[in-house]
C-alpha cells in the first residue's frame, strides 16, 4: 500500500487532525481565554470545508473496507456545509453559556468526532467498518445531548438517547449478522454476489432497516424523536434532525439501491408502508404541538417520510432526487433551527405562542422563519418546492401514483401547521412580544447562508444536473 | 459428547439469560449476566476459537462485568427493587416474546445452511497478521477507527462525569423504581422526636 494513497482518505484525516489539534489546544489556552477555542475550532473547520471542494479520485483502500467515489464525496461537502452552518450557529451559545462550564472546546471536539463517524459510515466498504462509523457517529452526540447537565430535561435526553441507540444498533447488528451467515462476507462487493431473496436474508434486511429506521427517525421506531430534541441543547437536536439524519438516509440508499437491491421486491412493499405510516404520524402530530422544539422532532419525521419516496424508487433519479433533498432540508431545518436558537439564546422562550408579534419587533428574523418553513412546506418559489417536487417524479414514475397522492394530501396538512407558525409571527398580536435584538456575526453568518441555500439551490438547475450525473455511480 | 456439553452451556446460558432479565435486584441481574458470557466462551472453545474464548473470558466476563458491579455499586440506591409489572402487562409481554422467539426460530431452522468441513484452528499469530495487515481481509482501519471511538467515548464520559449537580426541581412523575428506605427512616425520625 502505497503512502501516497493516503490522499483518498484526506476528509477523514483533516477532520481526525482538527479534533486533535482542538484536543491540545484545550490543555494550553489558559482558562480565563476559553472562548478563543471557538474561533479557533470555526476557523480550522472552516478550512476543512473550504478544501473539502478539491476533486476526489474515486478508488478504496484496505480491501475495499473504504471506498470513495464522486458522489460520496459530494455528500461529505454537503455534511461539511451544513456542520459549518451549525458551528456558526451554536458560537453564541457556547460562548455565553458553555464556556462558563469549562466544556466548550469538548463540544467541538465530539462534534467533530461524531462527523468523522459519519464520514467512515458513508464510505464504508464492508458491514464491519459501517457499523463502527454508525457508532463513532451515535455514541458522541449522546453525550452532547446531555451537555446542559445542570437542566434534568438534557440528562434525561442523553439518557433516553444512548439507551434507545443501544437497542437500535443492537438489533441492526443482530440483522448484519444474519445477512453474514446467509452470505458469508461482510465485504459489500461478495455480499451482492451471494445474496438471494430466501427468509432468513429478509429476516436480517428487517431487523438492519429497523436499526437505520430508527436513526431516520421513521415511524414504529420515532418515539425516542421529541423528547430527545425537547431535552437537548437546540444545537444538537439540530444536528440530529439534519446531519446524522441525512447520512444515515445516504448509506442506507447505497445499501438498498447496490447491496440489497436483489430484495427489492421486499423492501418496497416495507417502505411503501412506513413511508405512509411516517407522513402520517410526523404531521398530524405536529398539529398539536405547543414547544417549538417538539414542533420542528415531528416536523423533521414527517420530512424523512417524504425522503422514503426517492427510496422506494431504486433509480439514479431516485438517487438523485433523495440527495438533492437532503441537501436542500439540511438548509431549511438549520434555518428554522437557527432562529428558534437565537430567540431562545436571548429571551429563553421556545413556545409558538411566544412568538406572537415577532414581525413587528423582529421582522428580519421572521422572515428568515418563513423562507424556512415555506422551503420545508414546498411551497414554489423557494428550494423545498423543487426537493418535493423531484422526489415525487421520482415515485410517479415508477408508478407509485396512490402514494404520491397521498404525500400531496400529506403536504396539504401540513401546510395547515407550518402557516400556524406563520401566522403566529405576522398575524397574531401579542401584549408582551420578543424585544428587538441584533445577533452577532456568527449567528448573522449562519442564518445568512442557509438563506441564500434556501433561495438559490431552488432555481440553480445545473447542480440537480450535476447529481443526477453522480448518482450514476451506485445505479448499474 | 460434544452434543451433550454444547446441550448443558445452552441451558446454563438460557437459563441465567432469564434470570438475568426477570431479576429485580440489580447486583443478581450482574451475576447472572456473569453466567451467559461464561457460557458463551464455553461455545467458542467448542468451535475451536481459543483465542477468542481466552478474549471472552478476560475481557467481558473479567473486566465489562466488574465494570458494571462497579457502576451499579455507585449507584445510590443499590438495594432497591424493580416494581412487579402488571399482570395484563405481563402477559402481552410474555405473548410478544413468544411469537418473536417463534419467528426468529423457524427462519433460522428452516434456513438450508452448508456445512463447513475445513477445520482449520485459527492461530493467535493468524489474528495478529489479520489485525495490522491492510490488504483484503485485513482489519486495521476498523482497529484504528475504533482506538478513535474509544478517544471519543472516554471524552463523552468525562464530560458527564465531572457536570455540577442537578438544580432543578425534580421531576414529579413517580419514579421508576420502588423506595422502601425512607419509609423506615421516617419511623425512625418519628421515634427520635418522641424521645426528646
Amino acid at each position: 500500500m502505497e503512502l501516497s494513497s493516503f490522499f483518498l482518505m484526506r476528509h477523514e484525516m483533516a477532520l481526525l487532525a482538527i479534533a486533535l489539534i482542538l484536543i491540545i489546544a484545550e490543555i494550553f489556552i489558559p482558562k480565563q481565554k476559553k472562548s478563543s477555542a471557538v474561533h479557533l475550532a470555526i476557523f480550522l473547520f472552516g478550512i476543512h470545508t473550504a478544501l473539502g471542494f478539491f476533486p476526489l479520485e474515486e478508488n478504496s483502500l484496505f480491501g475495499g473496507m473504504f471506498r470513495t467515489n464522486s458522489l460520496i464525496h459530494f455528500f461529505k461537502n454537503v455534511l461539511n456545509i451544513g456542520v459549518f452552518i451549525l458551528l456558526l450557529q451554536s458560537a453564541d451559545w457556547i460562548q455565553e453559556k458553555i464556556v462558563k462550564l469549562n466544556r466548550g472546546t469538548e463540544f467541538f471536539i465530539l462534534l467533530f468526532f461524531s462527523l468523522l463517524g459519519m464520514y467512515f459510515m458513508i464510505s464504508a466498504g464492508d458491514f464491519l467498518m459501517f457499523y463502527v462509523g454508525l457508532e463513532l457517529s451515535t455514541i458522541p452526540v449522546a453525550a452532547l445531548a446531555a451537555f446542559e447537565l445542570m437542566k434534568r430535561r438534557s440528562s434525561e435526553a442523553g439518557i433516553k438517547l444512548i439507551l434507545s441507540a443501544a437497542l437500535a444498533s443492537g438489533v441492526s447488528l443482530f440483522g448484519i449478522s444474519m445477512l453474514y451467515a446467509t452470505s458469508g462476507s461482510i465485504y459489500f462487493d461478495d455480499i451482492l454476489v451471494a445474496i438471494s431473496p430466501n427468509n432468513l436474508t429478509i429476516l436480517g434486511f428487517i431487523l438492519f432497516f429497523a436499526g437505520m429506521a430508527f436513526k431516520i427517525s421513521l415511524v414504529p421506531f420515532h418515539f425516542w424523536t421529541a423528547d430527545v430534541y425537547e431535552g437537548a441543547p437546540i444545537s444538537v437536536a439540530s444536528y440530529l434532525s439534519v446531519i446524522s439524519k441525512g447520512a444515515a438516509v445516504f448509506i442506507l440508499m447505497i445499501l438498498m439501491f447496490t447491496v440489497l437491491k436483489p430484495l427489492m421486491e421486499v423492501w418496497e412493499n416495507m417502505i411503501y408502508v412506513v413511508a405512509l405510516a411516517t407522513m402520517f404520524v410526523g404531521n398530524l402530530f405536529a398539529l398539536r404541538q405547543q414547544n417549538m422544539k417538539r414542533f420542528l422532532a415531528f416536523s423533521s419525521i414527517a420530512q424523512a417520510g417524504f425522503i422514503l419516496l426517492g427510496l422506494i424508487t431504486g433509480t439514479q433519479l431516485g438517487t438523485a432526487s433523495v440527495v438533492y433533498f437532503v441537501m436542500i432540508y439540511i438548509f431549511s431545518n438549520l434555518a428554522a433551527f437557527g432562529v428558534v436558537q437565537a430567540i431562545s439564546l436571548k429571551t429563553g422562550k421556545e413556545n409558538i405562542d411566544d412568538y406572537n408579534g415577532l414581525y413587528r419587533t423582529n421582522p428580519r428574523l421572521s422572515l428568515i422563519m418563513l423562507l424556512a418553513l415555506f422551503s420545508l412546506a414546498g411551497i414554489p418559489p423557494v428550494a423545498g418546492f423543487f426537493g418535493k417536487f423531484f422526489l415525487y417524479t421520482a415515485a410517479a414514475r415508477e408508478g407509485y401514483y396512490l402514494l404520491v397522492f397521498l404525500a400531496v394530501v400529506n403536504v396539504t396538512i401540513s401546510l395547515y401547521y407550518y402557516l400556524l407558525v406563520v401566522r403566529a409571527m405576522f398575524l397574531r398580536q401579542s401584549e408582551n412580544p420578543i424585544p428587538f435584538f441584533n445577533n452577532k456575526l456568527y449567528m448573522r453568518l449562519g442564518l445568512g447562508i442557509t438563506v441564500i441555500g434556501i433561495l438559490v439551490l431552488g432555481i440553480y438547475s445545473p447542480l440537480y444536473d450535476y447529481i443526477y450525473e453522480l448518482s450514476a455511480a451506485f445505479n448499474h | 459428547m460434544e452434543k451433550y456439553i454444547f446441550y448443558v452451556l445452552a441451558l446454563i446460558m438460557i437459563v441465567s439469560a432469564i434470570a438475568s432479565v426477570s431479576s429485580r435486584r440489580m447486583l443478581r441481574s450482574v451475576v447472572y449476566l456473569l453466567f451467559v458470557l461464561i457460557g458463551i466462551a464455553g461455545i467458542y472453545f467448542m468451535a475451536d476459537y481459543n483465542f477468542l474464548a481466552a478474549i471472552q473470558l478476560t475481557v467481558y466476563a473479567g473486566g465489562i462485568i466488574v465494570l458494571i458491579i462497579f457502576s451499579v455499586l455507585l449507584v445510590h440506591h443499590i438495594d432497591m427493587e424493580l416494581e412487579v409489572a402488571k399482570k395484563s402487562k405481563r402477559i402481552i409481554t410474555a405473548l410478544a416474546c413468544l411469537i418473536g422467539l417463534g419467528v426468529f426460530m423457524t427462519t433460522i431452522y428452516s434456513h438450508p445452511f452448508i456445512e463447513t468441513t475445513t477445520a482449520v484452528t485459527t492461530t493467535t499469530a493468524d489474528i495478529g497478521f489479520a489485525l495490522l495487515s491492510t490488504e483484503a481481509g485485513g482489519f486495521i482501519l476498523p482497529f484504528e477507527v475504533i482506538s478513535i471511538l474509544l478517544l471519543a467515548v472516554m471524552i463523552g464520559a468525562i464530560i458527564i462525569a465531572k457536570g455540577e449537580d442537578v438544580t432543578e426541581e425534580p421531576p414529579k412523575e413517580t419514579p421508576l423504581v420502588k423506595q422502601e428506605k425512607p419509609v423506615e427512616k421516617k419511623k425512625e425520625l418519628l421515634e427520635t422526636e418522641v424521645t426528646v
